[in-house]
């Protein structure tokens, strides 16, 4: 049936009990052995996923604590888990990296024109971040410029934001011990030297790591294909996707815009399994789009690279970059994206 | 002079790269030799345009120093950055029967002049003739109550031997049907369409409109022969090494060559096809095959230089060829907008 290797998998009623049965009884090392002695594919992805539908966790949640998570382009890294972090201690780590920050910046490390050495910076939780009661709550770090006036009371300017969750991110809970964090992912939007003195802050109080995420083309286009399965009352954008072709000496972008509704139709012409997405309809979904291409203009676009998919849901670029447009599926996004947040770690 | 004036020099003189400000102030031709000496052009370049506009302001022999000399200063800068606008074409005709009068020059310009000031109270136009019988023109709008802005200004150049002319695109898009009428009336035509071409390269543009781009080139490439030149190979290698798919590839090489022919392709960064068809696939059998209503795509290419890299593309085996002609018209259709539509 499927052309992976993958341990048996029936229709599942629990996303979370599903990723665990994925990963039952092998650590990610004998999973990659299995796969390259059985000459299957060296990527352990499963081949379905469930389409994203409105969590029910997020119903007890103010929509609006989610605006500043919304309509913001963010940079995606991997986080491995952090030592020894408490969710208690906000106001002392606010105080410590406040502290750090503004050493960094008297070093002239890192200074940008116009840097003001008046800031603050807040720890937040947020609530209802997350896929089951396992995943540890969200939490989102601001820098603020502090107002000038001392006359103002009012909070500054948000100059920075960066925040970490782990949604449905099951499979690496379970490999480790409670004295540390599992927040796998984390994005930042800001400028890039606050994220860097963040970042090293954090890796060294914590002992973690950062890495970039990339997107690859092919889990592009599953995000293409299961935002486009997510049901909208109304859609708010054109379906776009770009390709980026290898040519020379001049470079050439290939940008392809399709009515959402005409997406929809589409993919529910190419979707059978009900409530779940499978590799032979994202590879069908695609392959109509690229045939009627071809069609019109002659050119194969499956040999060229898919870098951005950008749709009602949600937005991607290939270089980790991510921006969230509907919050209905703010958690079936983020859900996709810890998964190859927990993966580029293992 | 008037502080609007200087401001007005010194913004001008200040966005001239250094490299180029000697060229483009002996092209202006209003400072003399020796005036441009008592400068010194070793300081700063704020130092230097502060002398300069003090110059102007000191200078003797003018009565006045005219809004108009600012404007040619402006228009040399552009013509010298003109890839730093993006050009509209327009094409206009004459009705069948009309007249065909000798163009001239001084009533063009005084015609369209008098147009656009009888229209709107406050605007400057100015002209400078250039090459081939070609007029460029920068006109400033304000209002019947505001003064113009001479920061915005839009740009037309008009060859006059042919009812050809590209404008910039100006952000006072509201001012473009009075643009197009006294374009048309001043030049004695009759109507004045937009053509779906724009490009920031205005010689491409020239190019394609003019028909101008299919001149071969006499190399001694020329006269290599196609195999060697596609291949890259030294006519004495060795006969054992075969390449596979040669007949294909040699196909694809003459192909690409009868459509884009031997000579540099103009250049131009995007065209854009609006497609409303209906989908259509052998492999995917049944796929909407009941659906009616065509799929609304909206297909962009964008690339430094356009031509070059579709050119490419079969070569590389990204694309068939021959490649699309819905690609490969656009230099002689003279278009990079399309709307396509199932027949």
């Amino acid at each position: 049936m499927d052309s992976y290797d993958a341990p048996e998998l029936t229709p599942r009623q629990d996303a979370s009990s599903r990723l665990k049965d994925f990963f039952i009884g092998a650590t990610p090392l004998q999973k990659r052995l299995e796969s390259v002695r059985k000459q299957t594919s060296f990527i352990p992805t499963p081949p379905r996923r469930k389409i994203p539908q409105g969590s029910q966790l997020q119903e007890d949640v103010d929509p609006q604590k989610f605006a500043v998570l919304l309509h913001k382009q963010w940079t995606l890294y991997s986080l491995t888990p952090l030592y020894k972090f408490s969710y208690t201690d906000f106001k002392e780590y606010s105080k410590l990296l406040t502290a750090f920050i503004a050493a960094e910046k008297k070093k002239g490390l890192a200074v940008e024109v116009g840097d003001d050495f008046n800031i603050k910076v807040i720890f937040s939780t947020l609530m209802g971040v997350k896929g089951t009661e396992r995943d540890p709550e969200a939490f989102l770090v601001q820098i603020l410029s502090k107002s000038q006036l001392p006359s103002e009371h009012k909070e500054g300017k948000v100059l920075w934001t960066g925040w970490f969750c782990c949604v449905f991110g099951d499979s690496l809970l379970e490999t480790v011990s409670e004295d540390f964090t599992c927040l796998p992912l984390f994005l930042a939007n800001g400028a890039e030297t606050n994220t860097a003195i963040i970042g090293t802050w954090f890796q060294k109080t914590f002992d973690c790591y950062f890495r970039p995420l990339a997107i690859s083309s092919f889990n592009l286009s599953w995000m293409a294909a299961m935002w486009t399965a997510c049901k909208m009352d109304h859609y708010m954008a054109t379906t776009e996707f770009l390709w980026s072709v290898p040519c020379s000496p001049h470079s050439l972008d290939i940008s392809y815009a399709i009515h959402p509704e005409d997406a929809k139709a589409l993919w529910d012409n190419v979707h059978k399994t009900p409530g779940e997405v499978t590799q032979e309809e994202v590879d069908l979904f695609m392959d109509c789009l690229y045939s009627h291409f071809h069609r019109h203009f002659k050119i194969h676009l499956s040999a060229t690279r898919l870098v951005r998919v950008s749709t009602s849901v949600a937005s991607a670029h290939t270089d980790g970059k991510i921006k969230i447009l509907c919050p209905k599926y703010l958690i079936g996004v983020l859900a996709y994206l810890t998964e190859l947040a927990v993966f580029q770690i293992e | 002079m008037d502080e609007t004036l200087a401001e007005f020099f010194r913004r001008t003189i200040l966005k001239i790269p250094m490299t180029e400000m000697m060229t483009i102030l002996k092209t202006w031709n209003f400072l003399s030799e020796n005036q441009l000496q008592t400068v010194n052009f070793r300081q700063r370049k704020e130092s230097i345009v502060q002398d300069l506009v003090l110059l102007l302001i000191n200078i003797e022999y003018h009565a006045t120093l005219r809004l108009n000399d600012a404007a040619h200063l402006d228009i040399i800068y552009t013509q010298f950055h003109r890839h730093q606008k993006i050009w509209d074409v327009f094409q206009m005709s004459k009705r069948p029967g009309d007249n065909i009068d000798l163009f001239d020059m001084e009533e063009f310009k005084s015609s369209f002049k008098k147009i656009l000031q009888r229209a709107l109270k406050n605007v400057t136009v100015s002209f400078r003739d250039a090459e081939e019988n070609s007029v460029w023109i920068r006109i400033a709008w304000g209002t019947q109550y505001k003064k113009p802005n001479q920061y915005k200004p839009a740009y037309v150049v008009y060859y006059s031997q042919t009812p050809y002319a590209f404008t910039s695109s100006s952000q006072l898009k509201s001012n473009l049907p009075l643009l197009g009428q006294a374009l048309t009336v001043a030049s004695k035509h009759h109507q004045i369409v937009k053509m779906d071409l724009r490009s920031r390269y205005l010689d491409s543009l020239k190019a394609i409109v003019f028909k101008q781009y299919n001149q071969s080139f006499e190399t001694h490439n020329s006269t290599t022969s196609l195999q060697e030149r596609s291949f890259g190979l030294d006519i004495n290698m060795d006969s054992r090494i075969i390449h596979e798919n040669k007949v294909e590839k040699e196909r694809v090489q003459r192909v690409t060559q009868e459509i884009f022919g031997d000579y540099p392709q103009p250049r131009l960064e995007f065209a854009q096809y609006k497609l409303e068809t209906k989908f259509k696939s052998d492999l995917n059998r049944g796929i909407l095959a009941e659906r009616e209503e065509p799929l609304r795509c909206l297909v962009k290419f964008s690339s430094p230089h356009l031509l070059e890299a579709l050119k490419s593309l079969a070569p590389a085996g990204i694309a068939d060829a021959p490649l699309s002609p819905l690609l490969t018209c656009i230099p002689n259709k003279g278009r990079n907008y399309f709307k396509i539509r199932d027949k």
